[in-house]
């Protein structure tokens, strides 16, 4: 299944929507100026996506999954290679937790609730688009290789299964940590997600 | 509603976790066992009170907003560092140092068999004890840096107040010896090239002190520079042939004939060189001393070879240990701080590399350095500077 450019950019310009609000509530939340954003989105089978993601993730992942179901569902995932995670985890607390770059159980807490944020922002602008309610379930966060990730993704267990890949960027006090969301859905939601994209673009 | 509270406190009881429900006017209508110890309150007093009405401080809180946008749908997490805690409650027993109990927490909407969302569970784990902890141990690793950098200022400043004086001492002493003051007779000479030697003896142990902590406090940095390792190694052997030919040894300098370029902190080389040469002789009373200097693909590989004493195998590694001596035959203490083989060792590491011995009783001993030829090849760990991660 393609999804052609026009789409695709819909599709960016959704997620963006997500990740705007995500932004403002980290914002809110450390009392810090953070944006979120995503300079880039694929979408592919999930045999192609270990690949590419081989290709730009390395070592240890810090994950934060989310089940989300609804007239579309699937899995979404936060990752971010571990050290970044750490930084990550680091930055937003004011340099309080994950000292000495390693995730320790309170590192872990945070890094879930941005999971929790940035996840829930970006199935809710869906959730919007599509004009349907979508719920979560509670976020899980692992520390897991690729290998591990591609494995428990779970999505309908007789359903081709297809992933939005995007990549994103945190930006606060001055630096950026990169990352990335996997939203892995069935051909069925995908469909639908299709369409309704078609629909609006047209 | 769908869910049976009779069942949730069931479960929650078990588990170690607080858990109440709010139906979509925020009343109370579950409240659990460990939460009623939690917050000093019990079941039927708590539940078909208003949860604001019951704890006034949640009002117009991150935890509010989190529970209402749950009635709305939506799962929410509260770390404990973002939040401190959502439900006010007193600090646990032994924590009084807190204000209060500090949580971690998770809401999540209930849903009705309309499939709409018609209540919020709260779940709230007390996590002060692990806080505490964090907070004992941010502070111990604190104190801890603290005292090392006053430990490691105070030595930089004795060792600046012991040097100077022995300066003065050798150069006096230099100075008569080569007749500047007046003429001396050769039993003066001799007396004065005594404390002369002992002079330059008390420098180089507070030399060696100073290294060890600055080693130890991590404070030691790298000038890396090139030259040539044969020529360090003749000059390490120079040092050390006086005392090798008072003990009647041999001293061996076994290095090749071109150039060895090497780039590495020659200083720290020659440190380690001269040490191992000097602990080869004092520990050979008869036969020979040998030094070698070789290079193997990338790394460079030295190597003092003795004919002394040799050490038993149980030893190995605690000769590397700081203020130990390990002597075989004698009980006579041979003179130094024992430290300079801990030293050397921590020299070898900082340089890339490392320093081993091997040995045999009655036989003799081999010490091997060996280090990557280029130390400014990205062989050498950079400090940990995880900043700018740019996007993968």
């Amino acid at each position: 299944m393609i999804i052609p450019p026009a789409e695709r950019d819909a599709l960016t310009e959704l997620f963006n929507i997500g990740l705007h609000r995500a932004a403002a509530s980290l914002s809110e939340l450390t009392n810090q100026r953070i944006i979120v954003d995503l300079p880039q989105l694929w979408v592919l089978p999930l045999d192609q996506m270990r690949a590419r993601l081989g290709e730009v993730v390395d070592g240890d992942l810090a994950t934060v999954h989310q089940i989300f179901s609804g007239p579309v569902g699937g899995d979404a995932v936060l990752l971010l290679e571990y050290d970044k995670a750490a930084l990550l985890a680091n930055l937003m607390t004011g340099g309080e937790v994950a000292l000495g770059g390693r995730i320790d159980q309170s590192a872990r807490e945070v890094l879930a609730e941005v999971g929790n944020v940035v996840l829930s922002a970006c199935l809710s602008a869906f959730g919007d688009m599509l004009r349907v309610a979508v719920s979560f379930s509670v976020p899980r966060m692992h520390i897991e290789s690729v290998e591990g990730l591609l494995r428990s993704l779970q999505v309908g267990a007789d359903e081709v299964q297809y992933v939005m890949l995007a990549a994103t960027r945190f930006r606060l006090s001055e630096l950026e940590i990169g990352g990335y969301l996997v939203v892995a859905v069935g051909v069925t939601s995908l469909s639908l997600i299709s369409q309704t994209l078609t629909d609006r673009v047209s | 509603m769908s869910w049976t509270p009779a069942q949730l406190n069931d479960v929650g009881d078990l588990l170690d976790v607080g858990i109440f429900i709010v139906d979509a006017e925020l009343v109370i209508r579950g409240w659990n066992e460990p939460l009623e110890r939690m917050s000093g309150t019990s079941r039927e007093e708590m539940v078909g009170r208003a949860l604001l009405d019951a704890f006034p401080d949640l009002r117009e809180t991150q935890g509010e907003a989190a529970i209402r946008r749950a009635l709305a749908g939506g799962t929410e997490v509260l770390s404990h560092r973002l939040h401190r805690y959502l439900l006010p409650l007193p600090p646990p027993a032994g924590f009084e140092t807190f204000d209060r109990m500090q949580q971690s927490a998770r809401v999540v909407p209930l849903v009705s068999e309309e499939d709409e969302a018609s209540g919020a569970l709260v779940m709230i784990q007390d996590v002060t004890e692990r806080v505490a902890r964090e907070e004992a141990l941010r502070e111990a690793i604190q104190r801890a840096e603290a005292a090392s950098a006053a430990k490691s200022d105070f030595l930089a400043a004795m060792s600046h107040e012991l040097r100077t004086p022995l300066v003065a001492v050798v150069g006096y002493s230099d100075l008569m010896v080569g007749g500047m003051i007046g003429p001396i007779t050769p039993v003066q000479r001799d007396r004065l090239e005594r404390i002369k030697a002992s002079a330059m003896h008390l420098l180089s142990i507070v030399e060696e002190i100073l290294t060890f902590s600055r080693v130890e406090a991590g404070r030691e940095s790298l000038h890396v520079a090139e030259f040539d390792a044969c020529e360090l190694a003749r000059e390490a052997a120079m040092l050390i042939e006086p005392q090798a030919l008072l003990k009647n040894l041999t001293l061996r300098v076994n290095v090749p004939a071109d150039r060895l370029v090497t780039a590495t902190d020659k200083t720290k080389l020659r440190q380690i060189l001269v040490n191992l040469l000097g602990n080869a002789v004092k520990f050979t009373d008869e036969g020979s001393v040998a030094l070698e200097v070789a290079c193997d693909a990338d790394r460079l590989v030295v190597r003092v070879t003795d004919t002394g004493n040799g050490i038993a195998p149980q030893n190995l590694e605690q000769i590397f240990e700081p203020f130990t001596q390990v002597d075989q035959s004698r009980t006579r203490r041979q003179s130094g701080t024992g430290l300079g083989l801990a030293v050397s060792r921590k020299l070898a590491q900082l340089l890339g590399g490392d320093l081993v011995a091997r040995s045999e009783v009655g036989k003799g001993s081999t010490f091997t350095l060996t280090c990557p030829l280029r130390a400014d090849a990205a062989a050498h760990p950079a400090p940990r500077e995880r900043a700018a991660a740019t996007n993968a």
